[in-house]
């Protein structure tokens, strides 16, 4: 079975729109399946493909966002298998360049997920899908809305040939899987496979909770968890099959929190950028 | 119709905030941050910058850029078609950059120049001016 509209696609349901002009709120809802893995990061990802089916729609389907820059995402509550993430973007502005946004997810009536200052820049939707077939999508997430429990998780990152210097840095490469590794290409993008840059941030957060648990004075502190990735930037594509550099550095650590630089290159060429501050678990 | 002068005095007066903003979406030390440093051949600059640095100086500045408005400002009255030619900008197109880019040092203005190469003359000062006239639009 084809992963076109199933294996990344975050929106069930779209519950409210609000048409007309540039901006306006759009809200719905996506429940998260059981027995599979859905990393943290995927509740922006939920955020941001909300954001987009607003500003598809308004230029009819002829252009479509990717991930750009987000000035901050704060981390609330982790999502937990069969809960439901009522979805909530605010759009600034959006035209044929760039779409602004911000937006929240909430589980159970409780803030989830803060995404603050997002833009995504606006590229020909052609290239990335059949317009036609997108709008289709569209009316159905307007009307009955998509069938739950599509998404069958996402593999864990393959990390490879870690370089720990505790209380410094981390470097690892990210092994980008092929097309037929990953079911979720099919739908990010069905004419051309990207990497989602939220899958990127997750791994980069991942080696970011490694680093920080290995350094005074958190390695005592039981538990990590991701409170703020900010700063994001996401300058190039990443096709299946790259090898990635990574690198986590720790800027400051103390017993309340570590804030982290990181970076994924590719061939000495920047892909992306972000900060990244952690917390104990107790502490959230 | 051609714009009131601005003056260098407005020009120092955004100057701070704007370069402490390009530093801060660039990633580049605010030391390099020059007036006359170009964005894209000094800064290392790509689009996904020009996205950030505009929205954060609409931001910092509380004011409107619309997209795509500094090219098309840098084109002026003169329509596309004798702007450029083939790709190319014409003779007439220079003059119009050198007067509206006023701030760019004279000897950045080669020819033949490809039209997809003006903002590699965009300076500090060139988004100085930029957040100037959308204060004065608003």
């Amino acid at each position: 079975m084809s992963g076109r509209f199933r294996s990344f696609s975050f929106v069930d349901r779209i519950t409210r729109l609000d048409r007309g002009g540039t901006g306006g709120r759009i809200e719905g809802h996506f429940a998260v399946p059981l027995g599979v893995h859905f990393p943290a990061s995927l509740m922006a990802e939920a955020v941001g493909q909300l954001a987009a089916w607003s500003a598809m729609a308004q230029l009819d389907f002829a252009h479509r966002p990717v991930a750009g820059l987000a000035s901050a995402v704060h981390y609330h509550q982790l999502p937990h298998p069969g809960c439901t993430l009522q979805l909530q973007a605010d759009i600034e502005r959006s035209d044929a360049e760039a779409v602004a946004y911000s937006g929240k997810v909430f589980v159970e009536g409780r803030l989830a997920l803060e995404l603050v200052d997002s833009v995504g820049p606006m590229l020909p939707m052609d290239e990335f899908d059949a317009p036609e077939a997108v709008r289709a999508d569209f009316h159905t997430l307007l009307g009955a809305g998509a069938a739950p429990g599509r998404f069958g998780g996402v593999p864990l990152p393959e990390l490879h040939d870690l370089q720990l210097q505790p209380g410094e840095r981390l470097a690892a490469v990210l092994q980008v899987p092929e097309v037929s590794a990953a079911p979720f290409f099919e739908d990010h993008f069905p004419r051309r496979p990207v990497f989602p840059g939220t899958l990127l941030m997750e791994a980069l957060s991942m080696l970011s909770l490694r680093l920080a648990q290995q350094s005074t004075p958190l390695t005592n502190a039981g538990p990590l968890v991701t409170q703020k990735v900010s700063q994001v930037k996401i300058r190039s594509f990443t096709a299946p099959g790259t090898r990635l550099e990574l690198e986590v550095v720790l800027q400051d650590i103390d017993a309340q929190r570590a804030r982290l630089k990181v970076a994924a290159r590719s061939d000495d060429k920047t892909v992306a950028t972000a900060r990244i501050e952690l917390t104990p678990r107790s502490n959230a | 119709m051609s714009e009131k002068a601005i003056s260098q005095a407005e020009i120092d007066a955004v100057f701070p905030k704007v370069a402490q903003i390009v530093s801060d979406a660039l990633g580049c030390d605010l030391e390099d941050v020059k007036p006359t440093a170009s964005l894209i051949q000094d800064l290392d600059a790509e689009s996904i910058d020009f996205l950030d640095l505009v929205f954060r100086l609409e931001k910092g500045f509380g004011v409107k850029i619309p997209r795509g408005k500094i090219v098309e400002d840098a084109r002026g009255p003169l329509p596309e078609s004798q702007f450029e030619t083939k790709g190319i900008v014409t003779e007439a197109g220079m003059a119009r950059l050198r007067e509206f880019l006023s701030e760019v040092p004279a000897d950045r203005f080669k020819t033949p120049m490809k039209a997809g190469d003006v903002p590699r003359l965009f300076t500090t000062e060139t988004f100085c001016k930029v957040v100037i006239r959308a204060q004065r639009a608003a």
